[in-house]
Parts: structure tokens; sequence; C-alpha cells
């Protein structure tokens, strides 16, 4: 029914989603994005060594700390050293030092950043990427511990950087390829161990984790179950490993074993920021060993409309696409008879790197408007019982009050999986719908439902 | 419990459907979609009642869970503005297309193309191929 009405409001919607996002694109502006990558200077001309603002974010190196002015005197000279590495007439071996720089210091909409840099020989170099944007990430332990007991704790944290990625040697690919075998039951922190990059891992490792120990009874009354002590340090590192994996999913995705490095030690990455990757500061440093680090040299990923950064799902995303996959779906969705949700959440799971509780979450609100468009149009005619649905509505409320926290506790596999089964259940309900029989049924009732709907409109129309 | 409707009364064992209908809603609210296609059926073939009755009725139903999960998503922080106002225009406008469409395909068709559909994403969701 196109009324007036519906259409002002459509109007008003899109407005309202103009005026939102105004404001990053506003901010961008100044920052004239697209210029800054165009006059990158070469490479050897900026050593981007940048010690003061990405500081206060990145854990302060102890070995770094203690004498910065000798650190920055040293840090001048590596452009030169990367042809020319070995200093012939070195009175004493100065202490070792690892540098690094970048060809550029802003990317639009992602891009690839050459980082350089001098490691130390002999010592495989790693260079650890995240970005400042934080996002949620959850998991739930349901794994049997040594004693096979089942611990039920959810693990839960707000500060995962939207973006996190370790850079490995070249020579650690088998190791690597070794965990890619292994599919969705790798292990995060067996494969940083064996392939050495645990030294680079520091970012996450100290963000602030609440930890819920769930019950039966909890999940029943859809709470989280009670909030359990902070976590010490060891175990927020060993927690945040598990939270980094939930998040990010395939080791191709947290670990590249892509550095150039040479026996001398200077090496030479492409550290991609990828299409899709949140906007705002990225932060790389280089690890020799757990004291020896460089200071992190900052890129900055500027998105620019009509692609936008979600922040709740830590993606950005060219919005164009969802529009399109939302409109096709949604007049698949009221000509096959099933709300859009059925389609819309495998496919955007699928397409998109988008969490499955965000997907959920998001989608569920949309199909609430067609909903009640629905009982409108069928109300005006009269057309509803309203004893029946409310009486088993209320039973639904329950049902509504449980399953998202359920959501939570389920980790995407599985909800591929559930939602796998629920598509062909609903294939087979579709089939039946087919079937000559139903058809048969159905005649018979559309025409008593037309006659209804013809005495329900003239009534109303009397009115 | 009896139902009444334009005159017709049908009698329900309202125990039953509220029992479907609260697994049905747990499904529905917990991966994010309406379930009006579980509904429908749990109220003809579950209750027994006649379609031109249903399709309203179990709107209704299906209304009060995705509210209730609507609300219980965002409290668990799983809503994205953006992301909203980007997919709500686009289901609004489909909402009035599809109808302009419907008249000129055949029902039936739509659906077989939704089975095949419907089964190739859910092989894929099960990395069968």
């Amino acid at each position: 029914m196109i009324t007036k009405k519906n259409i002002i409001l459509i109007l008003l919607f899109l407005l309202a989603m103009g005026s939102y996002y105004i404001h990053p694109g506003e901010a961008q502006d100044p920052a004239a994005p697209t210029e800054s990558v165009q006059h990158a200077p070469p490479p050897a001309a900026v050593t981007t060594v940048l010690p003061a603002p990405g500081a206060e974010v990145a854990p302060p190196a102890p070995g770094v700390e203690e004498a910065p002015p000798a650190h920055l005197a040293v840090a001048p000279p590596a452009p030169g050293a990367e042809e020319a590495p070995s200093v012939p007439p070195a009175v004493a071996p100065p202490p070792p030092n690892v540098t690094l720089s970048i060809d550029k210091t802003s990317v639009v909409n992602g891009g690839v950043v050459t980082v350089k840099g001098q490691g130390v020989s002999g010592k495989p170099i790693y260079l650890e990427v995240w970005s400042e944007r934080q996002v949620r990430s959850s998991f739930f332990d349901s794994k049997p511990d040594k004693d096979g007991k089942i611990p039920y704790r959810l693990y839960l944290t707000q500060a995962m950087p939207a973006s996190y990625k370790i850079y490995a040697p070249k020579g650690k690919k088998e190791v690597f390829d070794a965990f890619k075998a292994k599919g969705g039951g790798w292990s995060y922190s067996d494969a940083l161990k064996e392939m050495g990059a645990d030294v680079a891992y520091s970012a996450p490792s100290k963000i602030a984790i609440d930890a819920y120990q769930s019950t039966i009874l909890a999940s029943i009354i859809g709470s989280r179950g009670e909030k359990l002590a902070t976590l010490d340090d060891k175990e927020t590192r060993r927690r945040a490993m598990q939270l980094t994996k939930a998040r990010f999913r395939g080791i191709g995705n947290l670990i590249s074993p892509s550095i150039e490095q040479n026996t001398d030690g200077s090496f030479i990455a492409k550290v991609n920021i990828p299409q899709g990757a949140a906007p705002g500061k990225y932060f790389i440093v280089a690890y020799a060993d757990n004291a020896l680090r460089s200071q992190p040299a900052v890129v900055e990923n500027n998105i620019s409309f009509p692609t936008m950064y979600l922040a709740n799902a830590g993606t950005s995303l060219n919005l164009v696409w969802p529009f399109l996959l939302t409109l096709a779906i949604g007049v698949f969705g009221v000509l096959m008879g099933a709300g859009g949700g059925f389609l819309l959440n495998p496919l955007l799971i699928s397409l998109w790197p988008l969490p499955h509780t965000v997907v959920a979450g998001t989608v569920m609100p949309t199909v609430a408007f067609s909903q009640a468009s629905g009982i409108y149009n069928y109300s005006k005619i009269k057309f509803i019982n309203w004893k029946l649905g409310v009486t088993m509505g209320i039973a639904t409320l329950a049902g509504g009050f449980i399953g998202p926290k359920l959501t939570e506790l389920i980790t995407l596999d599985q909800y591929k999986f559930v939602f796998g089964w629920i598509l062909i259940v609903l294939a087979a309900l579709m089939f039946w719908q087919t079937t000559p029989g139903y058809l048969k049924k159905n005649k018979r009732e559309q025409a008593i439902m037309s006659e209804f709907k013809k005495r329900a409109e003239a009534a109303a129309k009397a009115k | 419990m009896i139902v009444e409707f334009w005159g017709q009364e049908f009698k329900v064992n309202i125990i039953f459907g509220c029992i479907g209908a609260f697994l049905v809603s747990i499904l529905a609210s917990m991966f994010g979609f309406g379930g009006g296609p579980f509904m429908v059926p749990l109220m003809t073939v579950g209750l027994g009642l006649p379609m031109y009755l249903v399709v309203g009725s179990s709107l209704i139903t299906i209304f009060f869970n995705t509210v209730m999960g609507s609300l219980r998503h965002y409290q668990f922080g799983n809503f994205d503005m953006t992301f909203f106002l980007i997919m709500f225009p686009a289901a609004i406008l489909g909402g009035y297309i599809a109808p302009q469409i419907a008249k000129r395909i055949s029902p039936l068709m739509v659906k077989r193309v939704a089975v095949v559909g419907l089964m190739l994403l859910a092989l894929n969701l099960l990395g069968l191929y």
C-alpha cells in the first residue's frame, strides 16, 4: 500500500541516514586523504620512526624507553644502511636496535604499505600491525579442561583491535602451512609459539576482559551469568589469544609469513591494510625479541563515502552492496512468502567479514518494520485474530528473551551449521507447498480468503 | 481455546501452540530472522487452523518475538546503527516493489526457485561445496 504517509516516512529515514554520515565525511575533508597518498615521498627520504604519538597507545617497550635519544640518533642512518648495512670499522658493536620506516603514512580504503627496516642479524623479525579502533569480541569456553570438567565460561572484551595481524619471516611458511591445513581447529597460541611470533603478540595481550560463569539457569533467564573476578595478567594474555582467534577466525587473517629478511637483519615487508578494514590509525611495530622492538610507525587509513565504518561490526563496507542485496532479498522474500532474514543473514555473513551477532542483531529490527506494516494492513481489514496472535505472542516473548543470549555463546561456524539445517527444513516446507495436494487445499482456502477479504474491504469502506 | 474468526469457530490446543511458538521464537531470535515460515505451518498443520486465519495472526505472534529479540540484541550490543540505516530503507523499498512484480509472475514458480536457492545456500553453509 503506497500511501503518502509511508513515503514521507521513507524520506525521513533517508534524511536521517544522510545526516548520520555527514559527520565522518566532514572530519575527513581537511585531512585530504587522496592527496597524501599521491605525494608519498620516496621511501628513503622518510624515516618514519614516530616516537611520541603512538606512545600512549603502544605498550611502552622497556628497552626503548631507557635511551630514547640514542635510539633516535641511530635511526637516521637507517636509509643509507639499507644498501650498505655493515659498517666495517665499528669500534664496539652498537647495541642491537630495531628500526623501521614506511613508504606512506596514509592509505584510502585500505592499501599496501611497504615497511623497510633493520632488525638484528640472526634473529627473525616480526611485525605487529593493529588498528586503534576497537571492537567487541566474545568467546564461550565449553571445552572440557584437564579434569574433564566443562568450564562454561563466557569471556568478553570491548577492546579488541578492529584489525590485527602479525607478519613473520618467509622462512616460517612451512609451519604456517601446517597450521593452515588444520582448518578451523587450529590453535592460535600454538601457531604463535611454533612460528616464534609470540614475541610480537602484544597489543591485544593486555586488553580488559570480562569473564562470566554461565549456568543453565542463567541461560534460561537470559543472563550472562555471574561476573568473575578480574583476570590476572597471564590469564588475560591467554584468554586474549582465544578472543583474538574468535574475532579473526582464520590463520590467514592473523598471521602472514611474508617478511623478506636478509642475513644482516635488514628486512622488507608489504603490510596490507585490506579493503573493509577499520578507518583510523594503524600501528606497525617490529620485534626481534621480547625486549627488542622498534618505535611504532603510524599509518592512517581513510575511508570515504559510500564506504563507511560499522563500529559494532569492526568492518568498513561499501554500503551500496548491502543496500542492493537487502533490496533484492527484500523483494524475493516477499514473493516467496518468507521474511528476508532467512536469506539475508547467511548471505551477509558469507559475503562480508561481519560477526554473526551483529548481523542477527541488526537484521531483526529491520524485519520488525515489515512485520508491523503487514499487521497494519491486515488489521485494517480485520483479518487478524488478536486473541490467538497475542496469546502465542506472549509465549514467543520468552523465546525472544533467551535467543539473543545464545547467539553470543556460539561461534560463527556453529551459527552457519545450524542455519544450514534451518534452511534445509525451510526448503522442505517450501517444497511441500508446491506439491499438488497442498496446492489443491490451498486453492480452496484462497477462494474463501478472497471472499472474506472482499467482504472485509467492503465493510472497512462502509465505515 | 476457542478462536473465532468471521463467524467461524475453531477449537485450538493452545498449550501445544504456545510451546511450539516458544521453540520457534528461540531459534528466530537466536539467528535473527522473523520466523513466519515456521509459525504458519505450526498454526495450520499443528493447530489445524485455516490459512486465511493464520496469515494475519501469525504476524502478531512473531512480531512479539521480533520486538523482544531486537531489544535483547540491542542490550547485548549486537545492533549496528549504520548498518541498520542502510538495510532498513532497502527492505522497505523491497516491500513496495515486490507486490508490483508479484502480479506478473506465478507464485508456484517463485517457490520452486526458492527451494533450489535455499538448498544451495544451506549446503554452502554446511560447507558441503
